[in-house]
């Protein structure tokens, strides 16, 4: 790449160490160093103060929760479990409890052997060491339910949020103790008061019934690192309060308090739709902190384009009404104006427009002249490119940006590439007549390509596993692909090879995309991370760490200052490229998140997953869904924005396409500021039309310059 | 034990007692097996969970062994080789000893047979195909696209028509109360409903470029129109025209006596009956006449005793026995209905040969149930008729005699192999069937040396009762196979031999035994197979299940494949050569 020297880049070359050092913990199951998004002293902010008052049983101070990370010397350590040991022997079960507390010490500690040999997983789950009397558990949480259910309706659905984590502890405790049938029991009487979307995660944690059997499984691991959110208005909490109150001896206050970060709001209690609305993931709902930060959602400026489209209006006859032009200078005028929400331009380093880049905005700019707009009342065409003799193998499709290459990744590990109009992939020249092409003509891009060579398709090999997703660059000179292998190749469309392996995910890549203005790439894997690489370096220049689960989708933004990532802990994230933080996480989807996608405008994010709904988030507002469109039965595998931002595309397993009304949601959206309690929109008539294909689940959408859809999928004869 | 009452998909501790046996460790205690039949449970539930996450990266809904076998990667576990199932996993069970066992059946391969076997054929290439599955908002009715109106949705509405009304109803009402006006004016009184049926400007083009196409002199062109009648999706608005088209261009060709329209117009209906995404139903008052007069009608050309018409009336019957194959049910009663008229026509004493003709060969349509019920009690006094004319003066008659007795011979004997005991007496034969019974003799006899194609007429419906019950839905469907077909080793039942499980474990076979030999099959597998047996295997179950053998595959890969998917649409008629089918 010749922009490849610029200096700018050099402040972003050193991957953040923070970061990489939080990648380890990740996969570990360690409680002490997860990246938790959740700053500790906010939970007994929240839960402390109206607590102390009442309840002396339950004490826990914000220094007591800091002492736990920092750990203890070996020396009162040694003492902590001699003093322990001593009450034990007594039988003085609450005031070694308090100790506890007290001191966050948790490690178990044995009468009649003292050595401890507890290995790293042990000491985590030790946590859930507990002498509490096992037939108490079912009765316990009945209470809870009943109360639940006897509740106000206006302090119910919030209340209720505390079932399901409750449930899951009260389950794992007792595993852990060894009361098994108690146990199986306990999640089989009780697991009919927790709603729904959690019916996956209790199956998998039931498949857990020995102590041996909880070290090691994922979603446990998860639980124990990430304390479960719920969020809770004043009043609700309090009267969660009154009834723990009551109750202070048993496991359900201990698993509030230990377990939940309760995450406290001024205002009305929601109701149950609002409720329903945001929970799901995995750890719960979004914690309101982790979305405050701005984000500077605009368009970057379009560059000065004025020259070079004047120089090629001049090329062409001058046929053109006088009118027409007028109205071309007035967009361009528009597009230089400053969005207040854009981030200063500099804010990220990128490469510097190229002649042939600057043709290439010409080239959009005139098709967006010609396109066609699309509304309510004027919906898309659709043309459909399917795959034949490749049911089943096809995993990843992906159309370049101007309509003209089509690339998939298939099962069998092969990667190709087909032109899909009817220009030829061209080979480039070897080298010795390359060496005889004057550099400095102006058409130097097309004669160092060999005419004879062209083909309509090419096949590109080297993953060793499925080719789990493909994006082709900007500029059509480089495609990147992500493997089963856990490889991320980058392969050059002009000598139709490849040309770099990118290694640093350990397990299976799911995901790999572009950014928009090139150079940048982002990929996201099976090891819960997102990371941004370039290509230029081979090692990642960020390491987005936080999931609990597999990223399995990522996307850059607009204005590539920030990446969307999707993931198998059922929420979204949106993470800042300069400094990779996490800005947004947005909860909601009841399954693992399939598809994302932005906006052009680039304040929307609409994002698809397996319970076949599709959520909108406005990226203005706090992490509010701004709208909830269902009318899909399966996965949903593609989303895609028509060019003026107006219809939304969805793309299915259930082998459709569904066009929605986008600038209703917007409309209705904008009117209200979207703030916590509002719900999200879900209206009927948001569905503009479903188009059914035959038996072809659809893979890939992608709307052309001028707004004709090009959607993708194997046919499964 | 309670456990294994709550988690019903577990690994048994005898499965574990079984799975040691067959590796050399026995006895295994009871505690052992259970402690690692629980373990094992788990550990498989945790694998399986962590490869739908490659199932879903696979954009596939089916677990394959391949997910496994990543799952197992991704934890650090050496993946087992060689197991790589294609759709097909053939269980059996078999029971004996108060228990059943599943178990796949791992039979034993020659490598040098494998060695020398010629290389198999490669898959086809994965290739790109482009259609429009929408323009401006509006999906073409093309074969690419789904047919706009399932034949489930057309079945409905010829039960029902007037939920044809309802949904109008309910649009017009939701749009109401989209505007927010119009909830007063809620009309009370209908005197009658009416389904309006329109035709776009296209359709009418499209209805006249047909029918005249059709019924024109240009073949080409005929063969073109045909088959965008048997295989374009969406005609469904159209059949009611095209029906009476059919109808009255049957009735006033067999006044005139042009065979050639009625050929022309038998084409016709054949092309819609093998359209798999129109249901017919509705329409079957106006065929069955049309069908029926091409069968049994006393005169159909100008020179009964020059031209062809037996041929026009051995097609319409096969397209009788397809119309009652498809749309005969209990409360229409077609089939009893159909072979009502036919046998009414044997009364040989008043009707004209032709007609008895046509009678027989319609009737022999039908299938050996019917001819055994209603053929063969009748074959007496055909034959003295056949007797008298073949002798008689008139070619007409002579010529018509010696047609009967050619279908007849032709289409008993199957019927007689399987309801008369041999030996097979000449003397016997004479008394039962008169003039005929000679030449049925012969052919009895021949059929009774020659085990083949019908041993599987035979033994197809004797197998199907029992094994229907066992069949799970699609995509796994049961292949009854044929004695001594490709697939006649697998079918062992109460033979005898030996039937080894793929842990070592003998297991005799006791004569109750079951066997499921299960299936998935695609059409493109199916088609690449070229399988006959395979294919009539399936018909009896698959019916209306054969709505996607039309496929863009089939049209967009070209010329590979067209006669693989009319093979199963022509289904067990013989491929009419005469007529150009």
């Amino acid at each position: 790449m010749d922009d490849s020297d610029s200096p700018t880049y050099a402040s972003l070359a050193p991957a953040n160490p923070t970061m990489v050092n939080d990648l380890a913990s990740v996969d570990l199951p360690s409680l002490s160093n997860i990246p938790d998004v959740n700053s500790n002293g906010h939970l007994p902010s929240a839960v402390q103060s109206p607590l102390s008052g009442q309840d002396v049983s339950s004490p826990q101070t914000p220094a007591s929760l800091d002492m736990k990370s920092d750990g203890y010397s070996d020396m009162d350590k040694s003492t902590m479990i001699a003093v322990i040991q001593f009450l034990k022997r007594g039988n003085l079960k609450s005031t070694e409890e308090i100790l506890r507390k007290e001191c966050g010490f948790f490690e178990p500690v044995d009468v009649t052997d003292t050595s401890g040999a507890l290995g790293e997983e042990g000491e985590v789950l030790a946590a859930y060491k507990s002498d509490g009397n096992p037939a108490e558990y079912q009765d316990a949480f009945k209470a809870l339910s009943a109360f639940v259910e006897k509740s106000l309706d206006a302090y119910k659905y919030e209340v209720a949020a505390v079932l399901y984590p409750v449930l899951i502890h009260m389950y794992l405790e007792l595993i852990y103790n060894g009361h098994r049938g108690e146990a199986v029991e306990l999640l089989q009487n009780c697991s009919s008061s927790i709603e729904a979307h959690h019916a996956d995660d209790l199956r998998s944690i039931s498949l857990v019934t020995s102590r041996a059997q909880m070290a090691g499984q994922p979603l446990l691991n998860t639980l124990l690192s990430a304390q479960y959110t719920c969020r809770m208005s004043r009043d609700s909490l309090a009267h969660l309060k009154r009834f723990l109150a009551d109750r202070s001896a048993g496991p359900v206050p201990r698993i509030i308090q230990d377990r939940l970060n309760i995450d406290l709001v001024d205002g009305q209690p929601r109701t149950k739709a609002q409720v329903l609305a945001v929970q799901g993931a995995i750890t719960g709902e979004a914690p309101r902190s982790a979305n405050k930060t701005k984000i500077f959602y605009g368009l970057l400026k379009e560059p000065e384009l004025q020259t070079v489209i004047n120089e090629e209006e001049e090329a062409e006859d001058d046929l053109d009404k006088p009118k027409k032009k007028k109205s071309k200078k007035d967009a361009l005028q528009k597009n230089k104006k400053n969005d207040p929400n854009a981030p200063p331009a500099n804010r990220i380093p990128l490469p510097e427009l190229r002649d042939q880049d600057k043709q290439e905005r010409a080239r959009i700019y005139r098709d967006s002249m010609k396109r066609v707009t699309l509304s309510r009342d004027a919906l898309p065409s659709i043309c459909f490119y399917s795959f034949v003799n490749a049911s089943n193998t096809v995993c990843s499709v992906d159309i370049s940006d101007d309509s003209s290459i089509l690339a998939f990744g298939s099962a069998e590990s092969i990667l190709s590439v087909h032109s899909i109009t009817p220009a030829k992939l061209k080979a480039m020249k070897p080298a010795e007549q390359l060496s005889d092409i004057d550099k400095d003509s102006e058409d130097v891009l097309v004669r160092m390509l060999d005419d004879r060579s062209g083909e309509t398709q090419r096949n590109l090999m080297g993953h060793s596993g499925p080719v789990t997703a493909v994006s082709v660059s900007p500029d059509k000179a480089l495609l990147a692909s992500s493997g089963q292998d856990g490889t991320v190749r980058i392969w050059s469309l002009q000598t139709w090879t490849c040309v770099v392996v990118l290694r640093g995910h350990i397990y299976p890549v799911w995901s790999v995309r572009f950014s928009p203005h090139g150079y940048y790439l982002v990929t996201g894997g099976h090891d819960r991370t997102a990371r941004l690489w370039t290509t230029d370096q081979h090692l990642p220049l960020r390491i987005f760490a936080g999931h609990y689960s597999d990223v399995d989708v990522v996307e850059f933004h607009p204005n590539s200052n920030y990446v969307a990532s999707g993931s198998s802990d059922r929420s979204v994230r949106l993470w800042d490229c300069s400094n990779g933080a996490c800005v947004r996480i947005f909860t909601g989807h009841k399954g693992t998140v399939s598809a994302v996608n932005f906006s052009p405008c680039g304040r929307y994010l609409a994002s698809g997953s397996c319970d076949a709904r599709i959520l909108v988030w406005d990226l203005g507002g706090h992490g509010n869904a701004l709208a909830a469109l269902s009318s899909h039965s399966d996965t949903i595998h593609t989303l895609a924005f028509s060019r003026e931002g107006t219809i939304l595309a969805s793309g299915s397993m259930d082998c459709t396409v569904k066009i929605w009304d986008f600038a209703k949601v917007t409309e209705e959206g904008r009117d209200e500021d979207v703030n916590a309690t509002t719900s999200p929109l879900e209206d009927k008539s948001l569905l503009l039309s479903t188009f059914p294909t035959k038996q072809t689940p659809v893979l890939s959408l992608h709307f052309t310059r001028r707004n004709v859809l090009l959607a993708s999928g194997p046919f499964n004869g | 034990m309670l456990d294994e009452v709550a988690v019903p998909s577990a690994v048994s501790a005898e499965s574990i007692k079984i799975m040691g046996e067959s590796i050399g460790i026995s006895p295994l205690g009871d505690d052992v097996a259970r402690e690692l039949a629980e373990d094992i449970t788990y550990r498989l539930k945790n694998i399986v969970q962590d490869g739908k996450k490659f199932t879903h990266h696979g954009k596939r809904k089916r677990f394959t062994c391949e997910d496994f076998d990543w799952a197992l990667k991704s934890k650090n576990i050496e993946p087992i080789y060689g197991v790589v199932s294609s759709e097909f996993i053939p269980w059996r069970l078999t029971s004996g000893g108060g228990r059943d066992l599943h178990f796949l059946e791992d039979r034993e391969l020659e490598v040098s047979d494998i060695v020398t076997q010629q290389l198999p054929k490669l898959p086809p290439a994965a290739a790109v195909k482009c259609h429009w599955l929408a323009i401006e908002g509006v999906q073409p009715a093309i074969p690419e696209n789904p047919a706009p109106m399932s034949k489930n949705l057309q079945k409905q509405e010829a039960v029902d028509p007037a939920s044809k009304l309802a949904a109008a109803q309910a649009d017009t009402r939701n749009t109401r109360n989209i505007h927010g006006r119009g909830l007063k004016s809620v009309e009370t009184v209908r005197v009658k409903q009416l389904a309006t049926h329109e035709l776009s400007a296209e359709q009418q083009l499209y209805y006249k470029e047909i029918t005249e196409a059709c019924v024109g002199s240009d073949e080409p062109k005929r063969g073109e129109a045909l088959h965008s009648l048997a295989f374009d999706p969406g005609l469904h608005q159209m059949v009611a025209r095209l029906c009476t088209f059919i109808a009255e261009g049957v009735r006033v060709n067999v006044v005139q006596r042009n065979l050639a329209l009625l050929i022309y117009l038998m084409r016709m209906t054949k092309a819609l009956l093998d359209n798999n995404t129109l249901y017919l139903e509705k329409y079957l008052h106006e065929l069955t006449p049309s069908v029926l007069t091409c069968i049994v009608s006393r005169q159909l050309c100008l020179k009964p005793d020059m031209d062809n018409h037996w041929a026009l009336r051995d097609f319409a019957a096969r397209l009788m026995s397809q119309i009652c194959r498809h749309y005969n049910t209990t409360t229409n009663g077609l089939q009893t209905r159909i072979s009502r008229v036919f046998c009414k026509c044997l009364n040989v004493d008043k009707t004209p040969l032709a007609t008895v003709y046509g009678a027989v060969a319609g009737l022999c349509e039908l299938g050996p149930e019917v001819i055994k019920a209603l053929v063969v009690p009748k074959l007496r006094v055909l034959s003295n008729k056949i007797e008298q004319c073949i002798e008689s003066p008139s070619a007409y008659e002579k010529n018509a005699a010696v047609h009967i007795k050619g279908m007849l011979v032709k289409s008993v004997p199957p019927v007689l192999k399987m309801n008369r005991n041999p030996p097979d007496l000449l003397t016997d034969y004479k008394n039962d069937f008169g003039f005929l019974g000679p030449l049925l003799q012969a052919s009895v006899i021949k059929l009774r040396q020659t085990p083949g194609v019908g041993g599987v007429v035979v033994s197809a419906p004797a197998l199907a009762p029992t094994l229907r019950p066992l069949s799970t839905p699609t995509p796994t469907r049961i292949l009854h196979q044929s004695v001594g077909g490709v697939g006649g080793r697998a079918l062992v039942v109460g033979s005898g031999g030996q039937v080894t499980t793929t842990g070592g474990v003998g297991v005799a076979p006791s004569p109750g035994q079951k066997l499921i030999i299960m299936t998935s099959r695609t059409p493109g597998v199916q088609q690449g197979l070229d399988s006959p047996q395979l294919v009539s295997a399936q018909l009896p179950l698959g019916e209306g299940s054969g709505a996607t053998i039309l496929s863009p595959t089939s049209t967009a890969a070209g010329a590979a494949l067209p006669p693989g998917a009319k093979y199963v649409l022509v289904k067990t008629e013989p491929t009419d050569d005469e007529y150009g089918m």
